[in-house]
């Protein structure tokens, strides 16, 4: 069974295509909701909350294009980012906040490394200057507002802005 | 087909999560009624998954299955739906006494839609309804794509018909308005929690005029909470000359 497979199943009702998609990714899931929304129990939150909009849109969501995955983690990753929005941001100053984690900043460093070798993003962006590589990780997998990404760089917010940008225009073009 | 650079690029920033404000707003709004614009998020979403891939799995909780099975609801024995296939563009405008007609029509009417209403271009192709619109209002999208139509009757009857379904986000609904003057500002004419046929309640109002405007946006349950148009536009439209 494929990610997209257990997508049709919830479509139709089966449980057990959630049942699938929990097994192979809840803890991936609750790791990527844990960088972005620090706090372990809204992060479960976050993650149940996905699980159940997961179910309720996989008759709407069209599985013929092997996205399924994609799906799911932006179905997560908008829900930590609403979350985020509607009950305020950590105040990026916030000593005793930010020390049940590792900064954004260092933990993107380690995280690039991680990246799958082989994958055509990974290419990409080994590509891209240092400054620029690390913010786009920061704003996709810890989900730093502009403005955030500028309070932990100590860089104006236009400068973030446009690098940001640019560094977008560079991946559409590497991954064509 | 697929977005222009300046809405490629939004859909990226969207995908990525740094969009806030009015860009957010729109972009949201493209989401919920643009199948386009929605793809393009999704593509861009697939080509940074592998940064997620890299993402250190955490333990979960011992019963957090459990909860979420909890608020699926009562199992049903039988099978959900998916949901039925679309209606053709021309059975959606005028009812099934309309005959299906093919996509390329479908360009044709966007660009000459106060014509065929008069029954220059449809009366080739269709067999004439009961009732004809006096005028129409031909709402589209930020992207400029034709999403909806609204149909002002002889009879007083003011009808909202959706051409496609509406991707409306959990925790919203959507609420039509429609402008007459600037003084009084926009005014609620229907509320609906997914897209579909919709009598608009224009009692109170002025008959429908050239240039008056009608507008759907996403509000919280119930509706906006201040009596006007609070989040984002998701299509809007002028009514055109009648025929």
């Amino acid at each position: 069974m494929t990610i997209d497979d257990a997508i049709r199943r919830c479509a139709v009702g089966d449980r057990g295509g959630l049942a699938y998609i929990y097994e192979q990714e809840a803890g991936r899931m609750l790791g990527v909701a844990k960088r972005m929304v620090a706090k372990a129990g809204l992060a479960e939150d976050v993650v149940q909350d996905a699980f159940l909009l997961i179910w309720r849109g996989a008759a709407q969501f069209d599985s013929t294009r092997g996205q399924g995955r994609g799906w799911v983690y932006a179905i997560l990753r908008n829900r930590a980012l609403n979350v985020l929005r509607s009950e305020g941001r950590l105040d990026p100053l916030d000593e005793a906040g930010m020390a049940e984690l590792p900064s954004p900043d260092e933990s993107a460093d380690v995280l690039v490394e991680r990246i799958e070798q082989s994958s055509h993003l990974q290419r990409c962006l080994a590509a891209l200057d240092a400054m620029r590589r690390k913010m786009i990780v920061m704003a996709f997998t810890n989900g730093l507002t502009h403005g955030e990404i500028a309070a932990h760089l100590k860089m104006p917010l236009g400068t973030v802005k446009s690098h940001i940008r640019r560094a977008l225009q560079a991946l559409k073009e590497c991954l064509k | 087909m697929s977005s222009t650079p300046d809405l490629d690029m939004l859909a990226a920033e969207y995908a990525l999560g740094t969009l806030e404000g009015a860009d957010l707003d729109r972009a949201i709004a493209l989401e919920a009624s643009d199948p386009v614009f929605r793809q393009d998020v999704l593509n861009w979403q697939m080509k940074l998954l592998p940064m997620i891939d890299a993402v250190q799995p955490e333990p979960v909780p011992a019963d957090f299955w459990a909860k979420i099975e909890s608020k699926l609801g009562p199992q049903q024995s039988a099978t959900r739906v998916a949901a039925p296939a679309q209606a053709s563009f021309w059975q959606r405008l005028f009812g099934d006494g309309a005959q299906s007609v093919s996509m390329s029509r479908r360009a044709a009417l966007a660009t000459s839609v106060g014509a065929a209403i008069g029954g220059f271009g449809l009366a080739k192709w269709l067999t004439v309804p009961p009732e004809t619109p006096s005028q129409i209002a031909v709402l589209t999208t930020d992207a400029g794509a034709p999403t909806a139509v609204v149909s002002i009757y002889k009879s007083g009857i003011v009808e909202l018909i959706p051409l496609q379904g509406i991707a409306v986000p959990d925790g919203r609904i959507i609420e039509v308005w429609t402008l007459q003057n600037r003084t009084q500002g926009p005014v609620s004419i229907g509320r609906m929690d997914q897209a579909k046929r919709l009598k608009l309640d224009l009692n109170t109002l002025q008959k429908p005029e050239t240039g008056h405007l009608f507008e759907l946006t996403l509000e919280p349950p119930g509706g906006s909470p201040t009596g006007k148009p609070t989040g984002p536009i998701l299509m809007k439209g002028l009514v055109q000359v009648g025929v």
